[in-house]
């Protein structure tokens, strides 16, 4: 895995820049290429942990971390492409992940109050 | 004023109108609270009204939007099959605690009532499926989607008291906001492949890629993510399992709700994410002749949708015929449903009789938006000792004591099935003859088989309600406190017999949407300048 990860954001991430060559880019290649590894990594570390977290807050902590990931790439390309329409986006996100927020913490809370359990498997009665 | 400004009237209108049920709903006079359902589908239908009252051909061009015709025609649907929904729900919201506050038991409390806030959830969700319509780029597109499920995981949680309705909450919650992370991960990489996230500048930039070489890989990689995050949306393979927990956990009015519009704007979101990938093919004139660069979608999206489309027809198919709880059964029915529409999105712009397989999904979407409130309104509408109906034992021999409600159960499974004079025989007739024509026979015969299977389920809806004899329990069933969600019910029933009458205006409607952006498309290629660009 920890080869793994790398060398697929690094392939990503060069693939960004060969399809970006047509446009002016001020940036720094290495710089937009760490800044995509990380933002590559910051996704997986979040889906993974999400698949395999039982704690509800872990497990929502993990799609916040998948938003941030989103939102280092909207910037890192806006960087790469010098318009203003990553950052822009990135304002927007944090605005919805702000409202995800407050809906998460109610829903938990709400479910501690019945199970005094934040873990997920105590709810279980949906099922086949 | 600008022409954005302009075409967004309804949704306004909508979300001015949700602060005003909001406040409705905490008045101390009844009769105030009690006109929250009323004052919500009055505000819908002029906001239905308004929709054309707005639209014009001049602010449509000036708005920048990718497929125009989607504007009248989503719009329209959403709104009128949305003031249906609201009408399933009327008496569902508050009834214990209206009823010991009639009684005097307990004294009106504005913190306990949930009424107004409950529909003015319900209208925020319906302003975003609409806002979805005219989305001329990508934050406005997400922003739209996010509008569609915020308010429905609340809805959820708060619509009935049981632990199952806060359990449904939470994993619709949860898969949610792993589903929008995927969804925006995708945009950002599309936005990285093209520079912009304005939809009709990406598809021309997207455009550009495909003359010079091929779109590139990281576009594809998005636009696959992309597509992932919105299967959630329209409850697909491989985020289809939420579907029935949450479908059952949650009260039956809210599940109708559930089953249609974050449904139908994850199918308007696929359109918009696939229209950018060009599927009408990348066309720009070099001299004086038009040059046809690609036909149809890049091969490994097609690849995607169809493994998606075939794989969600199967298991919705399959996990509807083993279940024993009416309201499960439909979630995963809901599930093959999609399946089937994905066909036409696959074969997009092709088709027989000017119904491209873009046309036949919008088409599928109404109808089964109308078999969705006929087969879910008799479940909302009956009770058994204040609990709702769910089991098939509860609608087994109910034309003894509710023939109008067994009638329209029955019509609705019909229509589902695909019975030949029944709205949705014709709406998969459109889909296979889609299917058909762009070559895809594999894909169809598959959807032949699972209809072929699907009637085994449905029959039971037909059998139990119509044929049966009445149980112990389906005995004690009884009607709900009100008349609307029976109401709503039968009128949807009816529509599914006499809208086939008017199929010519319903499928022309439908063809509206794409025929607008063709004649744009040949009339000023606009990919030609880019064209020149990107292969200097």
């Amino acid at each position: 895995m920890t080869t793994v990860l790398p060398s697929l954001a690094s392939g990503l991430a060069s693939v960004a820049l060969a399809a970006s060559d047509a446009v002016v880019s001020p940036a720094d290649p290495r710089l937009v290429q760490v800044a995509l590894v990380i933002s590559v990594l910051l996704f997986v570390i979040g889906l993974i942990g999400f698949l395999t977290r039982r704690n509800m807050i872990m497990m929502f902590l993990c799609t916040e971390l998948m938003l941030q990931a989103a939102c280092i790439a909207f910037v890192t390309f806006g960087r790469m492409h010098m318009n203003a329409s990553g950052q822009v986006f990135v304002i927007f996100i944090l605005t919805v992940a702000a409202a995800e927020a407050a809906l998460a913490l109610g829903l938990v809370v709400l479910l501690y109050r019945k199970r005094e359990t934040l873990s997920s498997e105590a709810w279980a009665e949906l099922k086949e | 004023m600008s022409a954005k400004l302009y075409l967004i009237i309804p949704e306004i209108i909508l979300v001015v109108g949700a602060v005003l049920v909001t406040v409705l709903g905490l008045s101390r006079a009844k009769a105030l609270r009690d006109a929250v359902p009323g004052a919500t589908v009055g505000l819908i239908i002029l906001a239905f009204l308004s929709v054309f009252a707005v639209t014009t051909d001049e602010r449509l061009a000036a708005a920048g939007l990718l497929m125009p015709g989607l504007v009248v025609y989503g719009k329209s649907l959403i709104l009128l099959v949305s003031a249906s929904l609201v009408l399933l729900g009327v008496g569902l919201v508050d009834r214990r605690l209206e009823r010991a506050i009639g009684s005097g038991q307990v004294a009106f409390d504005p913190i306990r009532v949930q009424r107004g806030e409950h529909h003015a959830f319900l209208l925020l969700s319906i302003a975003g499926a609409c806002l979805l319509c005219n989305a001329p780029d990508f934050i406005w597109a997400f922003l739209a989607v996010e509008l569609v499920s915020l308010p429905t995981y609340i809805v959820v949680a708060s619509s009935k008291s049981s632990r199952k309705a806060q359990e449904a909450a939470v994993k619709y919650f949860f898969l949610g906001a792993l589903s929008s992370a995927v969804l925006l991960y995708g945009i950002a990489l599309l936005y990285g492949a093209t520079g912009t996230v304005e939809l009709e500048p990406m598809r021309q930039a997207l455009a550009a890629q495909a003359a010079s070489g091929g779109i590139s890989t990281l576009a594809i990689v998005g636009g696959v993510l992309a597509i992932l995050g919105l299967c959630y949306k329209i409850s697909a393979v491989p985020m289809h399992f939420y579907a029935p927990d949450v479908y059952e956990g949650a009260a039956t009015p809210v599940t109708a709700f559930l089953a249609f519009i974050p449904k139908a704007a994850g199918f308007l979101a696929l359109i918009l994410v696939l229209d950018v990938f060009g599927w009408s093919g990348h066309s720009f004139t070099r001299g004086d002749d038009l040059y046809i660069i690609e036909r149809g979608l890049p091969q490994p999206i097609t690849a995607l949708l169809w493994m998606i489309a075939v794989l969600t027809m199967t298991l919705g198919n399959i996990g509807a015929l083993l279940q024993k709880n009416v309201k499960r059964m439909l979630a995963y029915s809901s599930v093959a449903h999609s399946g089937y529409m994905m066909i036409g999105l696959i074969a997009g712009p092709a088709g027989i009789d000017g119904v491209s397989g873009i046309n036949a999904t919008l088409f599928y979407l109404l109808s089964y938006a109308i078999m969705n409130v006929a087969t879910f309104g008799p479940l909302a509408s009956l009770e058994r000792n204040g609990e709702e109906i769910e089991t098939f034992d509860d609608i087994a021999g109910l034309r003894q004591r509710h023939p109008w409600m067994a009638a329209s159960l029955a019509i609705g499974a019909g229509s589902l099935i695909g019975l030949p004079p029944l709205l949705g025989f014709w709406a998969k007739l459109y889909i296979f003859m889609a299917g058909l024509e762009a070559g895809q026979w594999h894909l169809v015969l598959v959807a032949a088989i699972n209809s072929g299977i699907s009637v085994w389920y449905y029959l039971r809806l037909i059998n139990d309600p119509l044929v049966a004899q009445p149980t112990a329990r389906s005995e004690t069933v009884t009607n709900g406190p009100s008349i609307w969600p029976r109401a709503a019910a039968i009128v949807t029933a009816g529509l599914l017999i006499v809208a086939p009458l008017m199929l010519g205006r319903l499928v022309s409607a439908a063809n509206g949407v794409t025929r607008g952006e063709a004649t744009t498309a040949v009339a000023a290629p606009p990919t030609e300048t880019v064209v020149s660009d990107a292969s200097r």
